[in-house]
């Protein structure tokens, strides 16, 4: 393991990722900053980019722009109450009233270091927990893989909130129709094709991934108006950023529980970086006592420490599924497996063994992101913010075409143009009725991965379809993702027994 | 049985759920194909199924909820005219070439939001363009096809 630290830091620390790193962070600060555009548009935009520059860069830069977007979130959170994630929309909460009193620089600067701590703690879990669970996973079989994908799916569709699990599921299942489009990787016959050689390779991710996130959130932006009022008032009067001492050990025991709790969330798949934030949020204020707890929701550091470590943290632990199994649980993490797979690398076991430069380098590069974000952004956030006062009718356009010419230069086909507009139109309509996108995103890239393994594991195991319960790992996995399935039928039932109040009843996937 | 955004939805992936069956038994097999235990209709017609499945019980047990404020409200006719002009990129790239089409594009997409000082419209969208294309095709050496109308 000592072998791969150095590695690792030998990549991560050489002067062009150091550089990608503080690229990443920047650029993912601003898009995150901007209403509506989430993580997964501001890495969607990112890719073009990272395919002329070698594989553990791009991964690199694209943790980076995860991490500023996450941060940039929060940021118009607490300045202008308009979370640019929905990971960041607890920071909200109270982050928002603490700058309403005039402590927007304290807010911010709580919001760095709860987040620099989270990071901090969860890159630690994630250096000792993915080799183990990388060498565990060597013995995985296309069973084990095809259960551990069928169970991927499904938690991302159950812990998408109250409401919205049949929903998540429908997008999960148009997700994998559309990946079945073109031609079939075994047996070479074209599918649902109609004849057009533009869909003969099937529909590329890249093209996927824009419509439906990138144009479509800038279109949203325009088509909802979101609000862009007050915003260029407070950035100049942010106060103080200075934390008493009193203050630092309030806060402390908050960011050391959510920071462990917002990791393995993170670690689950399907549950990401919201749901982390409104658990740890929650935990801590049953938690608070007496007046501490009536602060809640009027601005309590606590209440804006606890989502910002846990968002941060669960944002490395969503690393972990995605670097040792190849499995992504949220759609931020399935957009970097699509990437990784254009460049010729296929998360998951073999990685840590094929490719230990990359798999070492996204780690310790995610800590070096964080000291980034701290020493860097954090000073810096006055003037990125007033970047945010490029008027609105100049910025949509732009967002645009960089999304537009990320597929065609890539292409080169024009076609791709007409398609990508005719997905988004499509996403914009769903996204109006309510349906989640990342699924979908989800669905798509697993699709064709998981037809493989179902396809290997019935030649091994003479066509019958007893190997989803024979062997021990897959009937866990299997079981577990029954579970995961029926619980929420139950939930009503389960509630009713405990005495318990849900406070992430309204939750939407990152 | 009211339409709220629910049963569209479902309504739509129901038909979607249908079509996409109907064509995963008009996808053509080798010979011998179907003696696989798994051939290239077989997981298709399986999410068929299940798509079918999730939006009967989507539209059976859906939201019940009026439409809500609906979609009147929302400001539609700069989204449908963006969208116009996308189309219309990706026509006039082939044509036009990325230069003109480019600049065409971002200076009608300032018009339609709001943006009408004619010098706003050149000062952005020329030395951005510019710039952009600089990078493209020199320092990242992107060869960019000049439009058809230029004959090459």
């Amino acid at each position: 393991m000592l072998d791969g630290i150095i590695t690792g830091l030998q990549t991560a620390l050489l002067p062009t990722n150091l550089m990608m790193v503080v690229l990443g962070c920047f650029v993912g600060t601003f898009i995150g900053m901007l209403p509506g555009l989430g993580p997964v548009s501001a890495i969607a935009l990112m890719i073009p980019i990272t395919y002329g520059i070698d594989p553990a860069s791009g991964i690199i830069l694209m943790a980076g722009v995860y991490y500023g977007a996450i941060f940039g979130g929060s940021t118009s959170s607490i300045l202008i109450n308009a979370p640019g994630c929905s990971g960041t929309v607890v920071t909200a909460f109270d982050g928002y009233p603490l700058a309403a009193k005039g402590q927007a620089g304290k807010a911010l600067a709580l919001a760095a270091y709860a987040s620099f701590a989270g990071g901090t703690i969860s890159a630690i879990f994630l250096l000792l927990a993915a080799p183990t669970l990388a060498k565990v996973s060597l013995s995985f079989q296309s069973a084990d893989y095809f259960a551990l994908m069928v169970l991927g799916l499904s938690a991302v569709a159950a812990f998408s909130g109250k409401g919205q699990v049949v929903k998540a599921l429908i997008m999960t299942v148009f997700g994998l129709m559309l990946s079945t489009v073109g031609t079939d990787r075994a047996t070479g016959v074209e599918r649902f094709t109609f004849g057009s050689i533009d869909l003969l390779d099937g529909i590329s991710f890249l093209l996927l991934a824009m419509a439906t996130f990138a144009l479509a959130e800038a279109m949203m932006s325009v088509l909802e108006r979101v609000d862009e009022g007050a915003e260029t008032q407070d950035m100049t009067k942010l106060g103080s950023m200075k934390l008493s001492k009193e203050e630092i050990k309030e806060v402390a025991p908050t960011v050391a529980r959510s920071s462990v709790l917002g990791f393995l969330v993170g670690v689950l798949p399907g549950a990401g970086a919201t749901i982390a934030a409104f658990l740890a949020y929650g935990v801590d204020r049953n938690l608070a006592k007496g007046d501490k707890k009536d602060e809640f929701g009027t601005g309590s550091l606590r209440g804006l420490a606890a989502p910002e470590a846990a968002n941060n943290a669960a944002s490395s632990g969503s690393f972990v599924p995605l670097l040792t199994l190849g499995i992504p649980g949220s759609g931020t993490t399935a957009i970097m497996l699509g990437a990784l797979i254009s460049y010729g690398i296929q998360p998951g076991p073999r990685l840590f063994v094929d490719h230990p430069e990359v798999f070492w380098s996204v780690i310790i590069s995610m800590y070096v992101g964080n000291v980034v974000l701290l020493i860097l952004n954090l000073p810096l956030i006055p003037y990125i913010s007033r970047l945010l006062i490029i008027p609105k009718p100049i910025l949509v356009p732009m967002i645009l075409l960089f999304s537009i010419t990320g597929v065609y230069l890539v292409s080169f086909n024009s076609m791709d143009i007409l398609i990508m507009a005719g997905i988004c139109a499509l996403a914009i309509f769903l996204r109006l009725l309510t349906f989640p996108m990342a699924p979908l995103l989800l669905g798509f890239i697993l699709g064709g991965m998981m037809e493989d393994n179902l396809r290997r594991a019935l030649l091994i195991n003479d066509d019958s379809l007893s190997f989803l319960w024979e062997r021990p790992i897959t009937l866990t996995i299997m079981l577990i993702t029954l579970l995961i399935l029926v619980a929420p039928l139950f939930q009503k039932a389960i509630k009713r027994f405990f005495h318990i109040e849900s406070n992430a009843e309204s939750l939407t996937i990152d | 049985m009211t339409l709220s955004k629910e049963r569209i939805g479902a309504l739509f992936f129901l038909v979607v759920s249908i079509a996409y069956g109907y064509f995963a038994a008009e996808i053509k097999l080798y010979p011998g194909d179907e003696l696989d235990p798994m051939t290239a209709q077989t997981l298709p017609y399986v999410l068929s199924a299940m798509g079918i499945t999730f939006s009967l019980f989507l539209l059976i047990n859906g939201n019940h909820k009026e439409f809500g404020s609906g979609f009147a409200h929302l400001n539609w006719k700069p989204v449908i005219a963006l969208m116009l002009l996308t189309l219309f990129y990706g026509f006039s790239l082939d044509w036009l070439g990325f230069l003109i089409s480019t600049t065409v594009f971002l200076i009608a997409g300032f018009r339609i939001l709001g943006e009408k000082r004619i010098k706003v419209l050149l000062l952005v969208a020329v030395p951005f363009v510019f710039i952009f294309w600089f990078g493209l095709t020199q320092l990242l050496d992107i060869y960019l096809a000049p439009g058809r109308i230029f004959g090459s």
